[in-house]
């Protein structure tokens, strides 16, 4: 049975490696407002910030452009670093590009690889704890929902979405809704019909 | 400190001077993401207390001297609003009070909040009080931790605030304006449910050292309420939307359903 649990709420009496739990005295208990399945031992942040771990894509925006280093805002406690011989085109600060991680520094600084200059369409800034959801698994949620729509979607990890063709508002509408109901039952099914209305 | 002579009786018929048992609570109610800017937020009534607290953050720590490379810094500004109070707030900025509160918030978060999963950040905390009758810093530490938890920030607890005080030879639970500037004294308390444990004490006039024993355990009872409210309050958006799709049956391309 799935029940939301607040920071510092038992988990379970025995201790359990769960990301997003600490062990103290040998109990387990939730850092995060997340949802938690007793029988199965899941636990599902609500809440969270993003943790860069390698090979996320991500986007971002370039802050700097210093001589042979591009710094790159995430909207995250972390800076984004590429570095120009990693990148084959050149940017100017205020580009909006994709990247991947390739691993973090001892400073917590993320150092990103393979940018991507993304030209026009829409921003959306959402939840880094719902991107999941919005990927659903094997990224069947995305699939169906560029396929329906028509557009071309990029999701950052770090919580920025980049639409681009197609029926971009219908597209916001219903990863707004992914966003807030991430938790409930058969929203794959409520998503599906509000995309088949507007369509 | 005002002479005996003025002072008002504060117990009138084994009751308080608002109709309140000795170790009754004031009305609360907490309110979730009122700030849509901020990572967290939450507004609390507390009696006739009215506080906004607001969390920003984790960003990079600035001006940088201030970051520690081994975890994140946590900055807290509480303030009283120059129209909140009877007394003289008219001047505006931190007064030597708020800059002591401030100083004592900033110690309870940094005991709870697990800094180190952020090194070289800062995790901004703003309280700030619309009215005032009393207890207002147990209040706001009470708003901002509900702030802090829905905001995605991990945390080993949820802290709440309450002060007690002595009439007479009576503890008393939650002193509002009257009974804290009269009492014989005053002590605010912010706990951590999970275990117990003590964030913050300051004293306010004599308590003996079974007084405060008795003090504290009373504190932990009241916590009790405290502790559900927040939850509750926390809790609530989730539980609205799950239980407005309680019947659907789970999507069969859906994950984690």
């Amino acid at each position: 049975m799935q029940r939301i649990v607040i920071p510092g709420e038992k988990l379970e009496d025995k201790s359990l490696r769960i990301e997003g739990t600490i062990i103290e005295n040998g109990k387990t208990y939730s850092t995060l407002m997340s949802s938690y399945d007793d029988e199965k031992k899941i636990l599902i942040p609500l809440e969270g910030l993003w943790y860069p771990i390698s090979g996320d894509t991500i986007i971002g925006r370039i802050q700097e452009d210093k001589f042979n280093v591009y710094i790159v805002d995430l909207q995250a406690p972390y800076r984004g670093l590429i570095f120009s011989k990693d990148s084959n085109e050149e940017f100017v600060a205020g580009d909006i590009i994709e990247a991947t991680v390739k691993e973090m520094d001892k400073t917590k600084t993320v150092i990103l690889g393979r940018p991507r200059r993304l030209t026009g369409g829409k921003l959306l800034y959402v939840k880094p704890s719902k991107i999941p959801r919005i990927l659903g698994r094997g990224n069947n949620m995305i699939k169906q929902l560029t396929a329906k729509t028509g557009t071309r979607v990029t999701v950052g990890m770090n919580g920025i979405i980049w639409i681009k063709d197609g029926k971009v508002d219908l597209t916001t509408e219903a990863i707004n809704m992914i966003q807030e109901e991430a938790h409930t039952n058969g929203l794959t099914n409520r998503v599906m019909s509000l995309l088949e209305m507007g369509v | 400190m005002s002479s005996s002579q003025e002072k008002p009786q504060l117990i009138v018929d084994g009751k308080r001077l608002d109709g309140r048992a000795f170790e009754e609570l004031r009305p609360i109610s907490i309110k979730t993401n009122v700030i849509r800017n901020a990572a967290g937020s939450a507004y609390i009534e507390w009696g006739t207390n009215k506080i906004l607290a607001a969390v920003y953050g984790p960003t990079e720590a600035l001006p940088k001297h201030t970051a520690d490379p081994e975890r994140a810094v946590i900055k807290c500004r509480y303030m009283m609003a120059p129209f909140s109070s009877l007394e003289d707030h008219g001047r505006t900025g931190p007064n030597r009070r708020a800059i002591e509160i401030s100083k004592v918030t900033k110690e309870v978060f940094e005991n709870v909040v697990l800094l180190e999963n952020f090194p070289g950040t800062e995790i901004n905390i703003y309280v700030e009080v619309l009215q005032s009758d009393g207890g207002t810093r147990a209040a706001g530490v009470t708003a901002a931790a509900v702030a802090m938890a829905s905001s995605g920030i991990p945390m080993s607890d949820v802290p709440f605030g309450v002060s007690i005080g002595k009439i007479g030879d009576t503890l008393v639970v939650d002193l509002n304006k009257i009974e804290d500037n009269y009492s014989d004294a005053d002590m605010p308390m912010v706990i951590g449910p999970k275990q117990g444990n003590l964030l913050l004490l300051q004293m306010d006039g004599n308590l003996t050292k079974e007084e405060v024993t008795s003090a504290i355990s009373l504190a932990k009872k009241a916590g009790e309420v405290i502790s559900k409210l927040q939850s509750d309050a926390l809790k609530e958006p989730y539980l609205k939307t799950l239980e407005k799709y309680k019947n659907e049956a789970p999507s069969q391309q859906g994950n984690k359903e």
